[in-house]
């Protein structure tokens, strides 16, 4: 019986907030867009430091207001040395997942993102020292390490802004948080950079992105705005309480 | 407007935290060497105990690793990477002995900063003189940078 009751009055409030929503809607018109970008700071970088090459792109399409499909892919050719080892590693990657929008569709109109991305990552990358040596008590050992192709899996969170400049152009730009899965080198050789992920010896390496994005149109949608309702206090509840507080004096 | 700044600044700050969060002084701060960590033991009572002096060298080597040291818990003793095997004379409270070792080594990344090292695996069989030394137990047989002891020397 009290669960019966309970459930009623459940399902009255339910139903007085669910009018209170729909007459507070609105809908405005909203474009979903395809998008192609391109990473500015990789060839910056080369034209800084000719040892390191990466270049990369992305393609991504909006589902909602909120949620935009993506594919990102790059190469990476990377050379790197230091008093005791020589290292070199190229290849390429891609990057799958999703962007979420978390500003509101009126305030974004499709021309502004602030959100954060997620996505997962595979690398195909060769490696190789041409030389390291080692000088200990016996002397200095000279070795090296033949070149091997390998896989890497990560994870990523990127948060980031994107704001249209021009018509259909767009620039942006996001920080990186890699998270290490697993690659196929083993720990003791463990990338000391790989395509797409950035120091492969560390679980969890940040990296910058900075994006010029073209953007396409390709179909309008109705997004339901929600609009701020000031709770006031309703007259009728006085009236209630009155009411009630007549029934109480008979 | 209020959550569109509201956001901005969270989108911002994280970006900061992670940025600042991940990032390193490129300098080497690792251990580099890959030693053989002994540690000595009483034979007669079966616990740590550093001899009262120590002296090792590498044969077919001149240079000295404990010369005549006191208070040597463990002693680190380093493997020739370029060779499969190689032998060092101990003299342990002023008694002489010899231990061979016999090993596998590989490449190791340290890290981005510190480079490669060499790490070893130890064989299971080992020679040494029983003169000091009572019993040699090897305790670890992968010699890495890291601080774990190897073998047990009983004297």
């Amino acid at each position: 019986m009290w669960k019966t009751f309970a459930y009623s009055i459940s399902l009255l409030f339910f139903l007085n907030y669910s009018m209170i929503q729909v007459n507070a809607q609105d809908t405005i018109s909203f474009p979903l867009k395809i998008r192609a970008g391109i990473e500015l700071s990789g060839p910056v970088i080369y034209y800084t430091d000719k040892n390191i090459l990466n270049a990369e792109g992305f393609i991504s399409l909006d589902l909602n207001e909120k949620r935009s499909v993506i594919l990102d892919a790059g190469y990476l050719n990377f050379k790197y040395s230091q008093n005791n080892y020589s290292y070199l590693n190229k290849g390429s990657y891609i990057r799958v997942g999703m962007d979420f929008n978390l500003l509101q569709p009126e305030k974004s109109q499709g021309k502004y993102w602030a959100g954060i991305g997620l996505r997962y990552g595979l690398s195909r990358f060769k490696s190789e020292v041409p030389s390291f040596q080692k000088t200990d008590y016996w002397g200095t050992t000279i070795s090296s390490i033949a070149q091997k192709t390998n896989w890497g899996h990560f994870l990523e969170v990127s948060p980031g802004v994107r704001a249209e400049i021009f018509n259909h152009l767009s620039i942006g730009w996001n920080i990186s948080l890699r998270m290490l899965l697993y690659t196929s080198t083993g720990k003791d050789l463990k990338p000391v950079n790989f395509p797409g992920f950035g120091n492969g010896t560390k679980t969890i390496t940040p990296g910058m992105s900075y994006f010029i994005v073209w953007n396409i149109p390709y179909k309008k949608i109705q997004v339901i705005r929600k609009k701020e309702v000031k709770e006031q206090p309703d007259e009728n509840d006085d009236t209630d309480t009155q009411n009630t507080n007549s029934t109480i004096r008979n | 407007m209020k959550r569109l700044i509201r956001g901005s600044l969270f989108i911002i700050f994280t970006s900061v935290i992670i940025y600042l969060s991940a990032c390193n002084s490129g300098s080497c701060f690792e251990e580099t060497e890959s030693y053989l960590k002994a540690s000595f033991y009483d034979n007669s009572t079966k616990t740590l105990l550093a001899p009262d002096s120590i002296s090792l060298h590498g044969l077919n080597s001149d240079s000295i690793i404990y010369n005549s040291q006191t208070n040597v818990q463990p002693a680190l003793i380093p493997l020739n990477a370029s060779t499969d095997s190689c032998s060092f004379s101990i003299e342990i409270n002023g008694i002489t002995d010899t231990i061979e070792f016999k090993y596998s080594s590989y490449p190791h990344l340290i890290s981005k900063e510190c480079g490669y090292t060499f790490y070893h695996h130890l064989d299971t069989t080992l020679f040494h003189t029983k003169h000091a030394i009572k019993d040699i137990y090897i305790s670890n047989e992968t010699i890495t940078n890291l601080n774990v002891e190897n073998i047990r020397i009983f004297y």
